[in-house]
């Protein structure tokens, strides 16, 4: 158990916190709007925690404490929020696929723009950034309740008026706006929201690789995000909590039985160097088996009766 | 600015804008035709630009699982470019049998389009490369005897654009004409209209919608191919990842061409070009956020572009 | 029947166990661990690592291993990303359970991996990275990958011997990309320090194909040297257009155009050349020939830069593993202590690897930073058709 922690606690803590990016596609899909702009809040969280850990804040003995991480987290959550705001509300009133080709622009901008500032140090990046944790698993500390949390907003929201009204945007915008839906606001609460959160969870991971650059956060993150959501399932909150978890999982998986020894040598060879190929054509799979992804309401249902069956 | 910084500036982004204009054209005739963003337009280009490698007989490297590997036979560049472009064709056909007609089929939404067409081009880029290796290649020159550069100036104020580039824009302006006069005064283009207006319309009218898919894909391919290797003569086949980032600028050129709209993706191509030209000199490191900055602006300001019609939202 | 068959399993089991025991019995090869971008973007310099490190694990073990015990590479793709880099690390330490990793080859990647080996206490050699600050990662982080504040001063003044008339410098470099940010700012450092005039700094991607907007803005301020800080195909291609664009001065090429691999590219243009090498080809020394010949043998062209640096990276460790057992038998080390005492042992060493004789300083809180005896400036030489060159040595 020990060394498969040892080995596997980066990766675990990853999944848990791509589930939370997950979830921050999710948020303006329960509107029906398709934003790809995590990512780049994502990369802004990030760089306010690498900024304010290595030059804001002294660097001391021991370990980093978590509660200047905490404070960096709010921090990126605003700034981030504030960031969605300016720009969520002109890109808004775009639709469908003009909304997703403009926050792919957006991701694109701030990337060049990363880059070329001084404070963010071009290239190469800000490193050296200080540990809060002696071991990589007890990031789960800060991980986990953010997944929970995340989880436990979502899944209330979709209970609640602004949550039903999202749906209602997602199955009839113009009909949902003659009802007196504001479609705007709504819009752009869920695409602050997930700014705010995606923000948060880039603070949290700038520490957790030690070190942030302008490769973090780019459009490759949004195919993975896309990924998450469309094979986990598009349709409930599960479904991109289980889709990030298992396909960011699924790589290394597939380098952990390429190693197992028991495979001719040509099939370990090719799941652990095609492992980019064989989560292309999952997902190109994925669409069109499980058009609304893995975990869909009526599995979720199906479930529910069978464990009430069971009982 | 003296005129002749202002000459060598305009060819520039000429020059480039032509190779974007090319590359979007297949990306926009699918749009025109199907409304769905095909992202694996880049690695079919790619794709040709390979095929013609091979078909030119030349060797491929020492990396991948056909390592070495050499056709028995060498053709004529041009004869080669033909060939990798229908191998392109091909292989859009293929891609669109398996991966998009499904998806068609139900009706799916073409955001669902989009991210499947994303995992295949991520699928058929490592394919590539899994196969072929990541060097780069280079074509055996056709271009040899001419001069490497052409100049649109004076002996004593030279404006020099290169040959190949000069070709590249030539081609594009050929191929323009030849889709433009395709879609307006054949038969067929009609009927690809017809189908991009309404696509069960057109079947109930008795229309082969199935069959004009098919040719669309063919086109587009075809076209990719084409692109991939004028590029890859221009500047190498820099490896398996050479047309991705074609693919994203590719948007920004037909968002503001106008989506769908054919004279419309290479009025974007020179657009974006141009502007890329005329970044200052100072400011050149933001230059790869000048199409994304135009992309934004567009969208909000003029969401069908410079040359689309206004979207009516039907009810 | 049943018997028969029977009796045959247990012999064929019994004859399985027992070669299955003599092979237990021998000692296991010695695990290196090799992560480096074997997928991705990255994946060009990767190869060449690969390559590189293939060769030496051959050369070694020909030459009678670890006092007798050969050592086994065990790769792990490191891929392009941080988090794939780190996944192989982490895989390399716990289940590999290797003395010690070469890789990966990225500095932003070994930023991000390299605290995890250093917080295990495996000791990391970085063939490709060059970036500021990568030995000071921790204790455990070395570097064969000379940092090129060395060479490029001399590569400037190599072009300044042969322009005596030289005064306008323009500089390109590869802004998205960390090794060439790291070296073009040594080069506009010495530019500066040579009293030269620097006309323009023009910046591209490594993705970038097509640079005529920035050799417009070069061209437009006439000068004598143009000195470019990229990789192999966004330099060649660099190189090609400027020549093609009517460029006649001289070009001074950093690390990162080192490779024949740029041949095939720019072809005949890519005659006259400068580069500031940390590998040369032309180096003569036994070691440095013996490695040659095979990668010829192999490739049909002189070694890049990547996969000399993985070879020396290979190099280091076998040469440390050799010295630690004479002190003290390895075998009977258990394996955190020998990953604890390689790591010391090889910071200590000299080597002299193809290249050239290398040693490491070192500091407070630090692992080894390179010192190369030998830096090399070289002027590409090519046939008249293009399709064949050399580096010669040019100091």
């Amino acid at each position: 158990m020990a060394s498969f922690l040892a080995t596997y606690d980066f990766l675990l803590v990853s999944m848990v916190l791509a589930a939370v990016l997950a979830l921050t596609l999710y948020l303006p899909l329960m509107a029906g709007q398709l934003s790809v702009a995590s990512p780049g809040f994502y990369a802004l969280g990030g760089y306010i925690a690498a900024i304010m850990s290595t030059r804001i804040f002294p660097p001391g003995p021991g370990l980093y404490p978590v509660s200047l991480v905490l404070l960096e987290m709010v921090v990126a959550a605003v700034l981030s929020g504030a960031l969605g705001l300016a720009v969520g509300v002109p890109a808004l009133r775009l639709r469908g696929i003009f909304l997703a080709l403009a926050t792919i622009a957006f991701v694109q901008i701030l990337g060049v723009v990363a880059l070329n500032l001084q404070i963010t140090g071009g290239a190469i990046g800000i490193f050296g950034i200080p540990q809060p944790f002696a071991n990589p698993i007890q990031y789960m500390w800060l991980a986990v309740p953010l997944l929970l949390v995340s989880m436990l907003f979502v899944a209330r929201l979709e209970r609640t008026r602004t949550g039903r009204a999202l749906i209602a945007l997602r199955e009839d915008e113009l009909a949902a706006a003659a009802m007196g839906v504001n479609p705007t606001y709504h819009k752009v609460l869920a695409f602050t929201t997930s700014a705010v959160l995606a923000g948060a969870v880039g603070a949290v991971s700038a520490h957790f690789i030690n070190t942030w650059n302008s490769r973090q956060g780019t459009f490759d993150t949004s195919v993975n995000l896309m990924a998450f959501v469309l094979v986990g399932g598009s349709r409930t909150f599960v479904g991109p909590v289980v889709g990030g978890l298992v396909l960011t999982a699924l790589p290394e998986a597939l380098r952990g039985i390429a190693g197992v020894g028991l495979l001719p040598g040509w099939l370990a060879e090719f799941l652990r160097d095609g492992r980019l190929i064989i989560f292309g054509v999952l997902i190109a799979v994925g669409t069109v088996f499980f058009p609304h992804g893995l975990i869909t309401p009526g599995l979720l249902r199906r479930l529910g009766r069978w464990r009430a069956r069971a009982r | 600015m003296n005129r002749t910084f202002l000459l060598q500036q305009v060819l520039n982004g000429l020059a480039i804008g032509s190779v974007y204009a090319i590359f979007a054209l297949g990306y926009t005739l699918i749009f025109s035709v199907l409304r769905i963003i095909n992202f694996t337009h880049g690695a079919i280009f790619t794709i040709g630009a390979y095929a013609t490698y091979a078909l030119t007989g030349s060797q491929f490297g020492i990396n991948g699982l056909l390592a070495g590997a050499t056709l028995p036979f060498a053709l004529p560049f041009v004869l080669a470019l033909l060939g990798g472009s229908v191998v392109a064709a091909v292989s859009g056909v293929i891609v669109e049998r398996l991966a998009f007609r499904p998806l068609r089929a139900r009706g799916a939404d073409p955001l669902l389009t989009l991210v499947s067409s994303l995992g295949v081009a991520v699928a058929l880029v490592n394919i590539t490369q899994y196969l072929f290796g990541a060097e780069p290649y280079s074509y055996p020159d056709p271009l040899q005897g001419l001069p490497t550069a052409m100049n649109f100036g004076t002996a004593a104020a030279p404006v020099l654009v290169r040959t190949v580039q000069v070709v590249i824009f030539g081609v594009s302006m050929v191929m323009l004409v030849l889709l433009t006069y395709l879609m307006n005064a054949t038969r067929t283009g009609k009927a690809l209209r017809a189908v991009a207006e309404d696509m069960t319309t057109s079947s109930l009218l008795g229309i082969d919608t199935d069959r004009l898919v098919l040719l669309t894909f063919v086109i587009s391919g075809f076209l990719g191919g084409v692109t991939g290797t004028l590029i890859g003569l221009s500047v190498g086949v820099a490896g398996p990842y050479f047309g991705i980032a074609f693919g994203l600028k590719g948007l920004a050129v037909i968002v503001l061409g106008g989506l769908g709209d054919v004279p419309g993706a290479v009025v974007g191509g020179l657009v974006i070009g141009l502007a890329e030209a005329f970044v200052p000199a100072q400011y050149i490191a933001y230059r790869e956020a000048v199409p994304f900055a135009l992309l934004f602006v567009v969208l909000l300001v003029r969401p069908q572009g410079l040359l689309g019609r206004a979207q009516v939202q039907k009810v | 029947m049943s018997l028969r068959v029977g009796v045959s399993v247990s012999m064929i089991a019994i004859a399985v166990l027992c070669c299955a025991m003599i092979g237990l019995a021998a000692d296991p090869p010695i695990p290196i661990g090799v992560s480096v971008a074997q997928t991705g973007p990255v994946a060009l310099a990767g190869q060449e690592q690969v390559l590189g490190a293939q060769i030496a694990e051959d050369y070694f073990n020909k030459h009678g291993g670890v006092n007798g015990r050969p050592i086994k590479l065990i790769f792990q793709d490191g891929g392009s990303d941080e988090p794939t880099a780190i996944n192989a690390f982490q895989n390399l330490i716990n289940v590999a359970k290797v003395v010690g990793i070469m890789g990966p080859s990225l500095s932003q990647q070994a930023f991000a991996a390299d605290p995890f080996a250093v917080r295990a206490k495996v000791p990391v050699i970085g063939p490709s990275n060059t970036a500021k600050g990568i030995a000071q990662i921790g204790e455990f982080v070395s570097r064969v990958s000379a940092p090129v504040a060395i060479v490029a001063p001399n590569a400037v003044k190599a072009a300044m011997e042969i322009n005596r008339d030289l005064k306008k410098v323009a500089v390109l470099y590869a802004q998205n990309d960390a090794f060439n940010k790291s070296e073009t700012e040594t080069f506009q450092q010495a530019v500066k320090d040579l009293k030269l005039d620097l006309a323009t700094v023009q910046t591209f991607q490594t993705t970038d194909t097509d640079f005529t907007a920035q050799i417009t803005n070069v061209l437009n301020v006439k000068p004598d040297l143009v000195i470019i800080s990229g990789l192999q195909v966004d330099g060649a291609n660099l190189i090609k257009q400027l020549r093609d664009l009517g460029y006649k001065g001289l070009i001074v090429g950093g690390n990162g155009v080192n490779t024949a691999a740029i041949f095939p590219i720019c072809k005949a243009k890519c005659d006259g050349i400068l580069i500031a090498q940390a590998y040369s080809p032309a180096y003569k020394s036994k070691i440095n020939d013996e490695f040659k010949s095979v990668y010829k043998d192999k490739q049909k062209k002189d070694p890049p830069q990547f996969s000399a640096q993985a070879f020396a990276g290979i190099q280091v460790f076998v040469e440390a593993l050799r010295a630690l057992d004479k002190k003290s038998p390895i075998a009977k080390m258990d394996l955190a202590a020998l990953r604890v005492e390689l790591n010391k042992q090889l910071i200590s060493g000299t080597y002299d690897t193809p290249l050239g004789e290398i040693s490491f300083t070192t500091g407070p809180g630090m692992g080894g930073e390179i010192v190369q005896k030998q830096s090399y400036v070289a002027q590409i030489k090519m046939d008249p058709d293009g399709t064949k060159g050399t580096f010669v040595f040019v100091k």
